[in-house]
């Protein structure tokens, strides 16, 4: 079911990946997120912004429910992945990590080898019956995330040796590896300096091809160099949602237009 | 933001101090950081004085348990008094008692005096058939029964001495002192003064003391602590295969599965208590349900080991926590971002990354098991162990003692030389201990990783 699913919607870039409707997340009695309906567009990278604690952190958690691990965190509302509601009784959010998988705002690579690293996720899932495959699986990933020419004679070393870009990127790699749909990106670029910030915004631009890639970030340039469709949060609420063009000349709601103007946050 | 630059002007100058010289505030702030480490300097030179005393009593006093006054002597084996039916059979040979040979024995030592050619006035007979141990003829006896050959001939022989006489050559008994003594006395020790010049009674290197068993009362001299260190060996075996897996296993849910809820809360709370519960408490328990109730055998390695494995269980579980709580979230986070499954998550991921401290708990736990005394002593490990227990795991049922309670039983027998056993004793309990933490320092440095 899932197979024709996804030929069906293999179609164009204004495919709906996934889309939420009247999600509500709350942090015991705290109201985390209020009513955020959001159709996220496949092969698209969809920009999360806004002040800090307005829950687009919190939201892009919800995607691939990394919240489940959160005990006091409830979620309401659906959200659907190739129309599969996620919370779904009958999901197991392994299954749907694998596909949808997740960058962090530190640089969080295993206390491993390159390699290792690279083939856990392809490991654990059965992604490869051999070791050349999985060789190959980790080389494409690791070209994927623009480091291969970087590490390809180091792959044994740790992966923690490397620098915060690097490393950065060798998530970037880890999270591609079992290929995913949608690839999630909380502040990828907050740990790091100018040039690298550069290189995985470069990276981000390519993975557009192949994922719908979703990306927190606080830096509205960020937002504005590499996404194509902007969604403003504040204070829980999804104020405004559109093209990032028209998100940055011509605001609809006054509230985002004071954010991006620098008023608030 | 900047202020306007500041007019030179003399007022101001006027306050402002020069650097070279210290304000009395900051004056004060040295002086207390100077105050303070003093303080701390002296606290530590305090312990470590306190050690050396420690060390150097115990060392002092102990140091002559692994020396052992022997004489030796050519033992002619009479046939005729050890063998009386004449037909070497080990079935009637053992029906011989330890007294013959204790008799073949005197006769040696009478012979080795006379040919020595040793005349010392108010020599009894007495006083030369004690210099030997009452222990000597009991290990002649059992060389003889594993070799019915040696028979009729005369084998050159290392017999214990007399406790007294090898105290007197480790400076425990003097002239004085044996002059009020009723197992001793002064020709006695004059007669092994003049043995060891002639080479026949020499002190040296006492491994029976780390593998012989415990002695009685008489027979200081041959007490050993190899029936405690097989005792204390087995318990640690119970502990670790009991311990460790249980102890591991129920920090792993409690810290990574378990719901947080008041149950949880009420294990920890409990789990933290019943570290601080006293040992001996331990005891009790343990000879309640183990030996009344489920009925194991008393003085058991087993019994013993079941009560440590209680008493370790709260130290290992909470340094267990401790090290899981450590390991970063980000890497569960990252291992559950992959699509790892909780448990996957945690032995693949958090485990490795918390084996150091895991191992270092353990092995505290475990050398603390090995040093307790108190519980052991309510299940019966206190007493009177000659017999080596089997191999386990039927030995983990016979009788025996432990390395601290040897040492508290020691050090309530009469005779002094008890005393220097007792300290022997300590020794090779903080030798043990010593290993331990070695190998926790060793396994520590090998698994940590660093990022």
């Amino acid at each position: 079911m899932y197979d024709t699913n996804r030929m069906e919607n293999a179609v164009g870039q204004d495919d709906i990946k996934i889309s939420a409707r009247k999600v509500q997340v709350f942090y015991g009695d705290k109201h985390a997120i209020k009513d955020v309906d959001v159709d996220i567009l496949d092969k698209t990278v969809t920009a999360f912004i806004g002040p800090s604690g307005c829950g687009k952190s919190t939201f892009l958690r919800c995607i691939n429910r990394m919240n489940d691990t959160i005990p006091i965190a409830r979620i309401q509302g659906e959200i659907r992945l190739d129309g599969e509601d996620i919370y779904d009784k009958r999901v197991d959010p392994v299954q749907l990590r694998a596909r949808v998988g997740m960058v962090f705002q530190k640089p969080n690579p295993f206390p491993k080898s390159i390699y290792d690293n690279v083939a856990y996720g392809p490991r654990i899932h059965g992604l490869s019956r051999n070791r050349a495959e999985l060789d190959e699986i980790v080389e494409r990933s690791l070209r994927g995330a623009a480091l291969w020419n970087e590490v390809k004679d180091r792959l044994q070393e740790p992966g923690t040796g490397l620098s915060g870009g690097q490393q950065q990127r060798l998530c970037i790699a880890r999270a591609v590896a079992t290929s995913p749909e949608v690839l999630l990106m909380d502040e990828p670029c907050s740990a790091l300096d100018p040039i690298a910030t550069g290189q995985v915004e470069e990276l981000i631009e390519q993975l557009r091809q192949e994922f719908s890639v979703v990306i927190v970030t606080h830096s509205m340039q960020q937002a504005a160099r590499v996404s194509q469709k902007t969604a403003f949060f504040h204070l829980g609420n999804l104020v405004e949602y559109g093209d990032t063009d028209d998100i940055f000349t011509k605001p609809q709601d006054s509230r985002t237009e004071a954010y991006i103007s620098g008023r608030i946050g | 933001m900047t202020d306007l630059p500041m007019p030179a002007d003399a007022s101001r100058d006027a306050t402002k101090s020069s650097l070279l010289v210290a304000d009395a505030r900051t004056r004060k702030r040295n002086a207390a950081e100077k105050r303070f480490r003093s303080y701390g300097a002296a606290a530590i030179g305090v312990a470590l004085v306190a050690l050396v005393v420690l060390l150097s009593s115990i060392i002092g006093g102990g140091a002559g348990a692994f020396r052992q006054t022997y004489l030796s002597i050519p033992v002619a084996l009479d046939a005729d008094v050890l063998d009386p039916k004449g037909n070497r059979d080990p079935a009637e040979m053992s029906k011989v008692l330890t007294l013959s040979y204790g008799r073949v024995l005197d006769a040696a030592v009478d012979t080795a005096v006379a040919d020595g050619g040793i005349e010392i006035e108010g020599l009894s007979d007495k006083d030369i058939g004690g210099l030997i141990s009452k222990e000597a003829s009991a290990q002649l006896r059992d060389r003889v029964l594993a070799d019915p050959e040696l028979l009729g001939t005369t084998v050159e022989t290392n017999v214990l001495v007399n406790g007294r006489v090898d105290g007197y050559f480790k400076g425990r008994v003097t002239m004085e002192s044996a002059e009020a003594d009723g197992n001793t006395s002064p020709q006695q020790l004059m007669l092994a003064e003049e043995l060891k010049e002639r080479g026949m009674l020499v002190t040296r290197f006492n491994w029976d003391f780390v593998t012989n068993p415990d002695a009685s009362d008489q027979r200081p001299e041959a007490a050993g602590v190899g029936v405690a260190i097989l005792g204390s060996l087995y318990m640690m075996l119970v502990v670790l295969f009991l311990a460790v897996p249980i102890g591991v296993a129920a920090s792993i849910y409690l810290e990574e599965f378990a719901p947080k809820n008041r149950w949880t809360d009420v294990i920890e709370v409990n789990i933290s208590n019943l570290a601080a519960v006293p040992s001996i408490v331990f005891g009790i328990l343990g000879l309640a349900a183990f030996i009344n109730f489920a009925g194991l055998p008393q003085s058991a390695p087993i019994v013993g080991g079941l009560v440590l494995t209680l008493m370790t269980l709260p130290t290992i579980i909470i340094s267990t926590r401790a090290a899981l709580k450590a390991v970063p979230p980000s890497i569960r986070d990252a291992a559950l971002g992959v699509g790892a499954s909780k448990m996957q998550s945690v032995f693949h991921h958090v485990l490795p990354l918390a084996m150091p401290g895991i191992l270092t708990g353990t092995i505290i736990g475990l050398a603390q098991a090995l040093g307790e005394t108190a519980p052991l002593l309510l299940i019966g490990m206190v007493a009177f162990v000659r017999e080596f227990p089997a191999a386990p795991p039927e030995g983990l049922f016979d009788p025996a003692s432990a390395l601290p309670v040897q040492v508290y039983n020691w050090t309530q027998r009469a005779d002094p030389a008890f005393i220097e056993r007792a300290s022997g004793a300590i020794i090779v309990l903080l030798a043990f201990l010593l290993c331990m933490n070695v190998l926790a320092i060793v396994l520590r440095r090998r698994f940590e990783r660093r990022w």
